[in-house]
């Protein structure tokens, strides 16, 4: 892909895929975090 | 010189100062946790933004152009984890950070530690081990503006160099953390847009992404190899984790960084915080090391590869938009080097000099303390600059590596692992610290193919757990912070109780501020 070897195609599109599903698991886990209110 | 170029600089300057006073002026506030932490009110696009551009320093723009121009695809091994680096650490201990530093009435990332793992030690060994690295890691932004500054007024190093100190200086001897915060968002988005352009106008002189890998291709094939050029880390796995490990986990021990999860507005900030890093790292961790990549094809006789970034803009872009990207440079060397002064300061005048020194010293001793210290900073920093400038790349990750052995087990320990006790704790920093330096001076890298921070990060988190559980009777951890940590796992407002430790734990700012306005009464 690109001219890349395929190792390299992972290295530069595998990492930034894998931590845009773990921002979003992220997300999805803590939804009821938002229920915290302000607590100042 | 280039006056369109200066121009654009000098409105970068006026703009981020004027940035700078509003924020001061919004934040004014006559209390410390005003100035360290800008009352604890940052939003979560500022907390994310802020913790970025504190974090993306001159590396970016010199260290990491340097690094692709010079080993070709391996270098994105860094991006890999520095892309996750952000939402990783708010993730982890964002929220939890948060929430306990507030229950224990903690102002600096030091002060957190000690209330966290109760002893005068752990306060001592932190706060030289910090003001010592960060001093460090300043030194690297001082030599990349140094060179940045020569690049657009054509002066001479040794001008350009005091030049570039004295304006980061200053500047950060105006304000305190609001001010920084909200300068940090201005300038994360002109490095985004910065960074951006260069890589637009690389790629469209190459003829496109593909045709410039073929084209490297023909040059070295192991350009585009993952084990760098000429195969150079061919099968280190150990070297490769430790560059996926500096600016991921290892980022969760920067004293300078995880200060910013305590400045957020409520603990659940730092879940949207968190998605904002992310969509920020996605755009800008990348592209200084494809600029970089990119440079071999289009300036193939660089002498110094540190300006690979500088020079494919001033060769490719029209003055005006170098003009921008030359305020991207500094404004990540700035965003970077005002947060680590401000931090070296705030540490040495309150836990190292109020602490131990002069329990009694007033805000304003303890103020020209740390201003004593900036400026002390600023000339060892100019001598070492121009004497013998080490690469900007080495001091960054070699500062970054030893930040985060000694102090990354430590701080998500303090939040998740209830044994994690004081002598565990000192063990753990001690650890990492010298493990991480020993295996960088020895120069054990290269034979044992482990990188410092891999060894350092398992030795501090070894230590911590090995010697919390061998200590746990003699040394338990105190049941008022066994309380304030379940309060924190717990997600919901902090009880009146818990918010009275943290009354208790500000009484001497209290009894300070007291005394001050009753003294301004008198007069």
């Amino acid at each position: 892909m690109f001219g890349l070897p395929l190792s390299t195609s992972l290295l530069v599109l595998g990492f930034p895929l894998f931590w845009i599903l773990y921002t979003i698991g992220f997300l999805l886990l803590t939804r009821n975090w938002d229920n915290e209110g302000d607590e100042r | 010189m280039n006056t369109t170029v200066l121009a654009f600089l000098v409105l970068y300057y006026v703009v981020v100062l004027g940035i700078g006073l509003w924020a001061m002026r919004r934040g004014a506030t006559d209390d410390l946790e005003g100035y360290f932490l800008g009352g604890r009110e940052v939003g979560p696009l500022v907390t994310a933004l802020t913790l970025q551009s504190t974090s993306m320093s001159g590396y970016m723009f010199l260290g990491a152009g340097s690094l692709a121009y010079t080993t070709g695809y391996w270098s994105l091994w860094f991006a890999a984890g520095d892309i996750g680096g952000g939402v990783l650490n708010l993730s982890i201990i964002g929220r939890r950070m948060r929430k306990l530093s507030q229950i224990m009435g903690s102002l600096t990332s030091i002060e957190y530690l000690e209330a966290r793992y109760p002893s005068p030690v752990t306060r001592l060994i932190a706060a030289s081990l910090t003001v010592f690295l960060l001093a460090f890691y300043v030194l690297a932004q001082f030599i990349a503006g140094g060179k940045g500054m020569a690049l657009v007024t054509g002066l001479e190093y040794e001008w350009a160099l005091l030049i570039a100190l004295a304006i980061i200086t200053i500047y950060t001897l105006l304000g305190g953390y609001l001010a920084v915060a909200y300068t940090d968002l201005f300038q994360s988005l002109i490095m985004l847009v910065g960074v951006l352009w260069v890589l637009g106008a690389a790629l469209v002189h190459v003829g496109g992404f593909t045709a410039a890998n073929q084209t490297l291709a023909e040059i070295d094939p192991t350009i585009l190899s993952i084990w760098g050029t000429g195969l150079g880390f061919e099968g280190q796995w150990g070297v490769v984790a430790g560059a996926v490990l500096v600016f991921s986990a290892g980022y969760m021990g920067w004293p300078h960084v995880v200060t910013r999860h305590m400045a957020m507005k409520r603990p659940a900030t730092a879940r949207l915080a968190g998605a904002y890093a992310t969509a920020w790292n996605l755009l800008f961790v990348s592209a200084p090391y494809l600029v970089g990549i990119l440079a071999i094809l289009i300036l193939p006789n660089l002498d110094d590869p540190e300006l690979a970034i500088f020079e494919v803009a001033q060769t490719l872009l029209p003055s005006a938009v170098t003009g921008i990207v030359m305020a991207a440079i500094m404004a990540a060397i700035m965003s970077t080097a005002d947060s680590l002064l401000l931090q070296t300061g705030s540490i040495a005048s309150r836990d190292l000099y109020e602490r131990f020194i002069n329990p009694r010293a007033s805000e304003q001793q303890m103020l020209w303390v740390s201003r004593a210290l900036v400026l002390a900073i600023g000339v060892i920093g100019y001598l070492v600059a121009l004497i013998e400038p080490p690469a900007v790349a080495f001091v960054v990750i070699f500062a970054t590596s030893v930040l985060g052995s000694a102090f990354a087990p430590a701080f998500v320990c303090a939040v998740w692992w209830k044994k994690a006790n004081t002598p565990g704790a000192i063990a753990s920093m001690v650890t990492g610290a010298v493990t991480s330096v020993l295996w960088e001076l020895a120069g054990l890298a290269a034979t044992t193919t482990l990188a410092p921070v891999t060894v350092g990060l398992t030795a501090s988190t070894v230590a911590i757990v090995v010697v919390s559980l061998a200590t746990r009777r003699s040394s338990p951890v105190p049941t008022y912070v066994l309380a304030a940590m379940e309060e924190t796992a717990r997600v919901g407002p902090i009880p009146e109780r818990l918010i009275a430790m943290s009354d208790f734990a500000l009484e001497p700012e209290a009894t300070e501020i007291e005394s001050l306005l009753r003294g301004e009464e008198e007069q």
